[in-house]
């Protein structure tokens, strides 16, 4: 109890001083205009970087000293500065002694350095205030309602400068410009930056931003242009193909920029990348001849469909999701991870729409050895570990900041959190629950009579409410996830479609509308948002058919651009004007490998033969896949896989025994190749085949020949160190 | 094209010219020191510092290795004696004899304590100074700060091409980079460094293949990499990250000197010897290799220290072997000029339960532990804060797992009060308390 008291004291302590000086304060005759905290304090310590992140703003403070981040929470922040620290922070008696001043004019030694002038504008009111006598409020005081940003778009051409003009608007109808207030961030500095004084400067890249203006936790954008100089004719966009909607709209968003789309890639280009992307595997030679020798107009879209009814969409989708969802196996059991990985397969095997994946997924109940989907609820076991998930991969929310706090870049805090995680507030288990490191017990999920949810500061306990919208609620039986699955589905919830057909828009095209993918948020606007929308609507009209929507992108003209830029695109790495290379999955790469090879590789826990893509575990021992990056399920939040690469990666490739004993196997396809009749010619073009999807050239022929030809080689020997080569080249190891 | 070999074709005669004769030879390795300081123009007065962290999985017992307890009761002290080290006053363990010679180069910090005793939590809190957002149970690997040898790769590099973070021969259970990205993930080796048959993975042509071979496979690679590279920086080709790993990977591969380090078979046999030819001692060994070819940081795990049952009966056989490559790795390191600039430190997740329990185990005890220091700088002989009388909780000079952390930032040169961002732009301190532990800086 003691420290409840001493606060209590030290509020009253502050009070009597707080009246004292109010008194002296007007006897010193200062200037009438009455400071406000909330609307001119609050928004120095936010300009000034005290309440940042990385500063007094983090959740233990700097040296003792804390505020609410970025100033969300005024009232915490005004005891601090009055309350705590024995009232030295500020002295109205002696204004100038105060610590705020001393330290933030770097009168005194500050860790943060000197933050302001003494003879400036934000000393001289942080100074009234004081000496005013620390008012919290003024009587009758006009609130914020809202921000706005002149221009709100613009086009500038290269090193265009245009300052921004911050306006806020009160709740008695004047308004005040807080320009030198705000806080400026743009989405693409690198494209157009933007200054503390709020000035934009163009680069010398043509794209787009959005450059936020932030007062007082709230935001408002302007959205800059700047398109690439010299002029082409519109012509020209008129003419370019257009296979379905994907197209003119990528074509709009080109004009607009000045920007000339790529050549289509070469047909072996096409077929490598189409089997990649829908498969996660390489087309064998027999495919590529059969592609090849089809000279029908439709052949492309008939590759396309078949590859959808292949078994391997199944795996490799599924595995993308299992990236998503899959928890460590020894936290939360073999078997439940097991039937949970099922669960998802199954999913995709079914092609189950979208829609009823995620309903089922979040309403799952029953057992774990019966129904993978409560794996779910085993691993996240309170509403605010699913919340965060929920949020981000269903609505491309990011809500984990509001757990805490209040969302520094967009509207969410903590009462959207927890109403939120309200959904999750009836969840009941029985059985055995997390027993690590094995967690072998079985657990079973169900409805529960009561539970709920409480704000973490107020401790006053919040109904289930959804983010936006109205979510009307079932009857008292009823677990409200039924009700959140409703609203999570509804047509009417642009988030829901609008985050899943970008993430598969990002995997086909190697980079989303938005990104990243699953961040959507006024300040971070897709490049395209008529296609994120048309996209979005097509799939809701398309009943959530996932093999649908990859379909119609794969179908789309642009999906078929070379990497190769032009001169009017070659900076161009968000508006699809070309294709954006990806180095191959992991497992895409390990099952390449092992087909070209023909000898598998062993995975313990799963059937002898299995591919990479059908491991259900990213726990099982496997040096290539770790090199090529598995997500690591036990972080939290759970992380996308990344496409990055490494020394790790080509020193594997280069030298691992692996991949050695794989081409210099007896009994693999190299041996055979070198111990069949084919002629050099042949090994050679079939080599090409397996690897890179394409017959070499004649030059390339002739390097093969050569080595051949070599004296001293044999050719078991130059079939091994031409197919090392191959697999070593970016021709293999990305998607082109 | 620089000349090249390969270790498989070094013979005694280059082993003695390189100066690998003994442990108290010169160092081979000064060359590649020097070819490394001269690739970055920057040439240094000193090597900067590396850190070797032993790992012991489990949570090791104070009572019997640092911290005894001669005076407590019966069912606290266990059976083990004191011994008497080589700084006057101090005591360590019975079986710590190795150490207890050398103790004047040692610092021993009895006072570090947290609040965490299960593995999971444990693990992460010593592993990366940042105590688990959420509690965790004693199986769970997780993973919310990245770990202190991810941290490093990241504001360090390592020279020729070299993975900077290095794990043998698994990577511990928080250890991994969390949102800094694989790149900056644990290099794990994994196989057995006393056997004859051991290579270091990757960093070496696979065995069978001449480097005449490796040769020839490099030039047909050149011949057949037709793919059209974009050579505008703005168009963010992911291709020519890829042509600069090749170039860091062929040097790696065919520098002789940097293909020593790995070479442990060339190590004399009177230093394996020395340092045990056991699977631990020979990782301490190679572990010394990687720091003189210019490693920041290595984590050497060794699994077992749970010692719920039979606690005396084990130790009897594990810790005289463990305590004695412990010992020969600081007194090589010390005697070939490179204590001080390698950090060695010895610890686990948390110390062990006061009262011997029923199966003549103890339990996990976060209240207090040991952990051992060595070089970089560090003042030796001392001890660094207590235990209370019997051992039950750090009492005097109480240190945190985040004073432990800035205190490694610090040898190696890292800021412990950067910031860094997560791919979300949150603002992350490298560890939250950055006051280093300030006994172990001269």
């Amino acid at each position: 109890m003691l420290p409840a008291c001493s606060r209590f004291l030290k509020v009253i302590v502050a009070g009597f001083v707080w009246l004292g000086l109010t008194v002296c304060a007007r006897a010193e005759g200062e200037p009438n205009d009455a400071v406000s905290f909330e609307l001119d304090i609050v928004p120095i310590l936010t300009r000034l970087g005290c309440n940042a992140g990385a500063c007094h703003g983090k959740a233990r403070g700097q040296n003792g000293f804390q505020l609410s981040l970025l100033g969300f929470y005024p009232d915490f922040d005004y005891a601090a500065l009055t309350q705590e620290a024995r009232g030295r922070r500020v002295a109205p008696s002696a204004p100038e002694s105060s610590l705020l001043l001393k330290k933030a004019a770097g009168l005194v030694p500050h860790g943060g350095g000197k933050r302001m002038e003494p003879d400036g504008a934000h000393y001289d009111l942080l100074r009234r205030w004081i000496a005013q006598g620390l008012r919290r409020a003024q009587p009758g005081e006009r609130v914020l309602e809202q921000v706005s940003v002149t221009p709100t778009d613009r086009t500038l051409a290269y090193h265009e400068q245009q300052p921004l003009v911050v306006m806020a608007r009160y709740s008695d109808g004047s308004t005040r410009d807080v320009t030198g207030l705000a806080a400026f961030q743009s989405n693409e500095s690198a494209i157009v930056a933007v200054d503390p004084a709020g000035v934009m400067q163009a680069s010398m890249l043509p794209g787009e931003a959005a450059v936020m203006a932030r007062y007082m936790g709230r935001i408002a954008v302007c959205n800059v242009i700047i398109p690439l100089p010299g002029s082409v004719s519109a012509d020209l966009y008129e003419h370019l193909p257009r296979h379905n909607f994907i197209d003119g709209l990528v074509w709009n968003k080109l004009q607009s920029l000045g920007i000339t789309p790529s050549m289509p890639a070469p047909e072996s280009t096409w077929l490598r990348r189409v089997y990649v992307d829908i498969i996660g595997r390489l087309p064998n030679p027999d495919e590529i001849r059969e592609y090849g020798a089809d000279s029908s107009t439709d052949r492309r879209a008939r590759v396309i469909e078949r590859l959808l009814g292949r078994p391997e969409y199944a795996d490799y989708w599924a595995n993308k999701w299992a990236d998503l969802l899959r928890p460590n196996p020894y936290r939360v059991g073999i078997k439940a991870v097991f039937n949970y990985d099922a669960w998802i397969r199954d999913a995709f095997r079914k092609n189950k729409p979208y829609d009823q994946f995620v309903r089922e997924l979040v309403t799952a109940q029953g057992s774990t050895w019966h129904n993978g989907a409560v794996t779910l609820f085993r691993d996240r076991r309170e509403p605010d570990e699913i919340t965060t998930i929920v949020s981000q991969l269903f609505l491309g929310i990011r809500l984990e900041c509001a757990k805490c706090h209040h969302h520094p870049f967009e509207k969410w805090g903590q009462e959207d959190f927890y109403g939120l995680a309200a959904y999750f507030s009836r969840i009941g288990h029985k059985g055995q629950g997390i027993s690590a490191p094995i967690s072998g017990g079985e657990e079973v999920f169900f409805t529960a009579t009561g539970g709920s949810v409480k704000h973490p500061l107020t401790g006053e306990v919040l109904p289930p409410k959804p983010l936006f919208g109205e979510a009307p609620s079932g009857n008292a039986e009823e677990d409200p996830r039924e009700g959140l699955a409703r609203w999570l589905t509804s047509p009417d919830n642009s988030y829901f479609p609008r985050v899943i057909v970008n993430r598969v828009w990002a995997d086909l095209m190697g980079r989303g509308i938005v990104e990243p993918i699953d961040d959507l948020r006024a300040t971070n606007p897709p490049t395209n948002g008529p296609l994120l929308d048309a996209l979005a609507r097509t799939f809701v009209e398309q009943k959530f058919d996932l093999k649908k929507l990859i379909q119609t992108i794969t179908s789309s003209y642009v999906y078929g651009l070379s990497s190769l830029p032009t001169e009017r695109n070659v900076s161009d790495t968000r508006n699809y004007s070309r294709h954006y290379r990806q180095r191959l999955r992991g497992e895409t790469l390990l099952d390449a490998v092992c087909d070209i090879t023909q000898v598998a590789e062993p995975f313990s826990g799963v059937a002898p033969g299995s591919r990479a893509m059908e491991v259900w575990t990213h726990r099982t021992d496997s040096l290539f896949l770790d090199s090529f990056g598995r997500p690591d399920p036990n972080r939290d939040p759970p992380c996308e896989r990344t496409g990055e690469t490494t020394v790790v990666q080509v020193l594997h490739l280069m030298n691992s025994p692996g991949i050695h004993g794989k081409v210099a196997s007896d009994t693999g396809r190299v041996a055979r190749l070198a111990a069949s009749e084919k002629s050099p010619r042949d090994i050679i073009g079939e080599l090409y085949l397996l690897t890179y999807a394409r017959l070499p050239a004649d030059d390339e022929y002739a390097v093969g020949e050569k080595l051949f030809a070599e004296s001293g080689v044999s050719r078991r020997q130059a079939v091994e160190d031409l197919l090392w080569a191959l697999f070593n080249t970016p021709e293999f190891v990305f998607k082109d | 094209m620089p000349e090249y070999r390969n270790c498989n074709g070094v013979t005694r005669r280059d082993c003695l010219r390189l100066g690998v004769g003994g442990l108290l030879g010169g160092t081979f390795v000064d060359a590649l020191r020097l070819r490394g300081l001269a690739a970055d123009d920057a040439p240094r007065a000193t090597r900067p510092t590396s850190c070797i962290l032993v790992w012991l999985d489990g949570g090791p017992t104070h009572y019997e290795t640092f911290d005894p307890k001669p005076l407590a009761p019966s069912e606290i002290r266990g059976e083990f004696e004191p011994i008497a080290t080589k700084v006057s006053g101090v005591h360590f363990s019975k079986h710590m004899r190795q150490l207890a010679n050398i103790a004047d180069k040692l610092a021993i910090v009895r006072s570090i304590r947290h609040h965490d005793p299960n593995h999971g939590g444990g693990n992460h809190y010593m592993m990366t100074g940042a105590p688990t957002r959420v509690p965790v149970g004693c199986g769970d690997f997780v993973s919310f700060h990245p770990s202190l040898g991810s941290v490093t790769a990241h504001e360090r590099s390592a020279a020729d091409g070299l993975p900077a973070y290095f794990s043998m021969p698994n990577m511990s259970r928080s250890g991994g980079p969390n949102f800094l990205g694989a790149r900056y993930a644990p290099f794990v080796t994994g196989d057995n460094p006393n056997s004859t048959a051991f290579r270091v993975r990757d960093v070496a042509l696979p065995q069978g293949l001449s480097e005449g071979r490796f040769q020839g496979r490099r030039d047909v690679r050149a011949a057949v990499d037709k793919m059209v590279r974009i050579n505008d920086q703005a168009a963010g080709d992911p291709v020519r990250a890829l042509d600069d790993y090749y170039a860091q990977g062929y040097n790696l591969v065919t520098s002789p000197a940097a293909q020593k380090a790995f070479d442990i078979h060339s190590e004399p046999p009177h230093v394996r010897d020395k340092y045990g030819r056991n699977t631990f001692g020979q990782r301490a060994l190679l572990a010394r290799r990687l720091v003189e070819a210019g490693v920041p940081f290595i984590t050497l795990y060794e699994g077992g220290w749970d010692h719920h049952t039979d606690i005396f009966k084990s130790l009897d056989k594990r810790l005289p072997e463990f305590e004695s490559s412990v010992a020969a790795l600081i007194d090589d390191l010390d005697q070939r000029g490179m204590l001080e600039t390698t950090l060695v430190v010895v610890l686990g997740e948390f110390g062990r339960t006061p009262k011997i329990n029923k199966d003549v185990g103890r339990d996990h005890w976060a209240s207090a532990m040991s952990v051992l220091f060595a070089g970089a700088g560090i003042p030796g002989g001392q001890v660094v804060g207590a235990t209370d009388r019997n051992g039950y909780a750090a009492s005097e000079r109480v240190l945190s797992p985040e004073n432990f952390a800035s205190t490694i930032y610090r040898k190696l040169g890292i800021d412990p009060d950067k910031v860094l961002y997560t791919p979300d732009g949150r603002p992350v301190h490298i560890v939250s308390d950055p006051n280093p532990i300030a006994e172990l800086f001269a």
